[in-house]
């Protein structure tokens, strides 16, 4: 097991009922480099970003995240055994999630949902919080959207403000389950140029993605999971250029088919 | 039809709109703690909530207000009849209350309660600082609609004696043998009832800062 | 309790739910059907009928059905409405539950998404067809469990026709009640009695949704 990995799964299995989702896992995501999950759809990929955050419960394996554990540790005897939400709570503090529907709670402003894990969880001063809140929204260039509400915000805004809110919090890890899959097309731009400067300052992120083009830029570590299984994974260079596995070939050529060639020539 | 009628009327708005206010205001503390009780853990208080509400809802007002007047005085309760009415009209409004408020937690967005979960916010918090306010931003229509429905309803602590709206024309329609009039105005009464009831929902929500 | 004054009240109190299920279901029928017929008349028709209507709908809306059956009931005779209780209560509900039903119905046909119609118009049906082909089956599959509902509302409310002598369900058990003196027990039958209605009602129009469920596309 590597120690100095951000993200280690091993075995991670997940049922939904009777249908098998995950059947078996194992990844590694090392600090300071983009791992790309990418795949078909239901092939598991938003299912795998959410054990890691533990917002799915993993039927068995071991996700650890900095070394610790989440959810379940393994017992000295092979089996696994629940840890208490303290500790849960405590190993996602190193998580910031990022989600498809934004998820912004919308009683309160821009600002306010930036600032409320500042004041909530870290017990900031009201003016220390809302400064830094402020210092987020800026760096994803929203500092004048500060006092609107999510209603009154476009999707791209919303969603910049959703990684201004995961941002606020210092995680260590940035998981981005599909962020620009409910925009429109001329708005996933704003939200990818945001993480891609996350990434270039080193971030560590983990991302769920349809968007090929910031795989092949963007992502370092390319997963291509299919059907619950890893299929496929390596350096982004070689996994575009050189698909060997039938079904990555088969999923890149339906990208390809809609033009997003260019894309992956860059 | 003189002023004195229409004072005496007005009278009985008074009495009417103090009867569903209390009742109301009581009621929602009730039909949050059903609520509650209705999305807990424990299977058996999840089952005494929907008994709960399913007969409160269930049963007519009218048969609920005669059961009151007549079950309290048996047990042992001696009160006057306002008082039965405004068991009746609570019991009543706190079971639509809670049932109302139950949609607006279960409709929530369940990606929102997540998303407090990862920036570290325990449950309480996440109870009073989210799932609460945006419950309360779902239901407010509902409740203002509640609100509404309760007042007409307290027409029917008119069988039991009490001098709300109703039951003050009927007593003018029968000394003054001009129902048409006194049933009319009567309604008219309820009507700005509703007007006022509708217009402080809408305050209340500005004061909230609720937003579509 | 006494019994034999039970067996006695027996037949009456039959009769009591007899007349209140009929009176019901009279509501259930045509109080949609004069609600249709005021959402139709105030989507289609000209600018005054649907300004009237509206006015209508909200009075009835706006008071309670107590007020409504005094002054159908009292106040009739003096515009040459003499009725007996039976038919005031009757045409009482039914006016009462169209104005809801009017407005159930016309959220539904609002609801109808504008492109199923257009769609429908396309391949050249006319107004009418569309109107009877398109839209009211849209709109009922849109309108049922707002329907349910009210038809558990109409149940109870029959209760109040007791009020104005309407010798139903429940003037029938307070009389009993009251010439036995078990007024509680009397009412505490009279409660469970609508409950078991009430809760029967509302299963049956679930599982009618759960029926129609199929057809939903979202």
């Amino acid at each position: 097991m590597t120690q100095d990995a951000a993200i280690t799964m091993r075995n991670v299995v997940k049922r939904f009922g009777g249908n098998t989702v995950l059947r078996g896992v194992d990844l590694d995501v090392r600090h300071g480099e983009v791992t790309c999950l990418i795949g078909p759809s239901g092939s598991g990929k938003s299912t795998l970003l959410r054990c890691a955050a533990f917002l799915e419960e993993h039927d068995d394996g071991i996700i650890r995240i900095g070394g610790a554990p989440i959810g379940y540790d393994a017992a000295a005897d092979g089996s696994r055994t629940r840890l208490p939400p303290g500790e849960i709570a405590r190993v996602r503090r190193s998580i910031g999630m990022v989600f498809q529907q934004f998820n912004l709670w919308p009683h309160m402003t821009a600002l306010g949902n930036v600032a409320e894990g500042l004041r909530q969880v870290l017990r900031l001063p009201k003016r220390e919080a809302q400064d830094r809140a402020m210092a987020h929204l800026t760096r994803v260039g929203l500092a004048e959207r500060a006092s609107f509400y999510p209603s009154q915000l476009s999707g791209g805004q919303q969603q910049r403000v959703a990684i201004a809110r995961a941002l606020a919090m210092d995680p260590k890890i940035m998981l981005f389950d599909e962020p620009t899959s409910s925009l429109d097309p001329e708005l996933t731009g704003e939200v990818l140029t945001v993480m891609r400067d996350l990434a270039a300052e080193g971030m560590t992120m983990l991302v769920v993605t349809h968007e090929i083009g910031f795989a092949a830029h963007v992502g370092q570590h390319i997963v291509f999971l299919d059907e619950g299984r890893i299929a496929l994974e390596g350096r982004a260079g070689e996994v575009f250029r050189k698909p060997w596995h039938p079904r990555m070939a088969q999923f890149l050529q339906t990208y390809l088919d809609r033009g997003a060639s260019v894309l992956l020539e860059g | 039809m003189t002023w004195i009628h229409v004072y005496l009327l007005a009278v009985g708005a008074v009495v009417t709109a103090g009867l569903s206010v209390v009742s109301i205001t009581i009621g929602l503390a009730i039909g949050i703690s059903v609520c509650a009780a209705s999305l807990a853990k424990s299977a058996p208080l999840r089952v005494l909530a929907r008994l709960y509400v399913s007969f409160f809802r269930g049963v007519p007002l009218l048969v609920l207000l005669l059961l009151i007047y007549h079950l309290l005085p048996q047990i042992g309760i001696d009160v006057p009849g306002t008082v039965a009415a405004l068991v009746g009209l609570t019991l009543c409004t706190s079971a639509y209350q809670a049932e109302t408020l139950r949609g607006g937690f279960v409709n929530i967005a369940p990606g929102l309660v997540e998303a407090g979960r990862m920036i570290g916010l325990s449950p309480a918090q996440i109870l009073v600082r989210i799932r609460a306010p945006i419950a309360l931003r779902l239901t407010l229509p509902a409740l203002v609609n509640e609100a509404i429905m309760i007042l007409k309803a307290s027409s029917l602590v008119s069988v039991v004696g009490v001098g709300d709206i109703t039951r003050t024309a009927q007593n003018l329609s029968s000394s003054t043998f001009r129902p048409i009039e006194m049933f009319a105005t009567a309604g008219l009464f309820y009507l700005l009832l509703n007007i006022v009831v509708a217009r402080g929902g809408n305050g209340l929500g500005r004061m909230l800062g609720l937003r579509g | 309790m006494n019994f034999d004054a039970l067996i006695e009240a027996l037949p009456e109190i039959i009769d009591g739910l007899e007349v209140t299920i009929a009176i019901w279901l009279a509501g259930c029928l045509f109080g949609p059907l004069l609600g249709l017929a005021i959402a139709l008349g105030r989507q289609f028709g000209p600018r005054w009928l649907d300004r009237g209507l509206w006015a209508f709908v909200e009075v009835i809306r706006g008071t309670p059905f107590l007020v409504q059956m005094f002054l159908l009931y009292y106040g009739g005779p003096f515009i040459g409405l003499d009725l007996d209780p039976t038919p005031a209560g009757l045409l009482g509900l039914i006016v009462y539950g169209a104005a809801y039903f009017s407005e159930i119905l016309r959220g539904g046909l609002i609801a109808v998404p504008k492109g199923h119609v257009e769609a429908a118009l396309c391949v050249g049906l006319d107004r009418g067809q569309v109107i009877r082909r398109i839209l009211l089956p849209e709109m009922t599959l849109l309108v049922l469990p707002a329907c349910v509902n009210m038809w558990v509302v109409l149940l109870k409310e029959t209760a109040i026709l007791s009020i104005i002598t309407v010798p139903e369900f429940t003037l029938a058990v307070t009389a009993f009640g009251s010439a036995t003196f078990a007024f509680t027990q009397s009412a505490a039958v009279l409660a469970l009695a609508y409950w078991g209605l009430t809760e029967l009602t509302g299963r049956l129009g679930r599982s009618l949704e759960a029926r129609f469920d199929r057809f939903r596309l979202v």
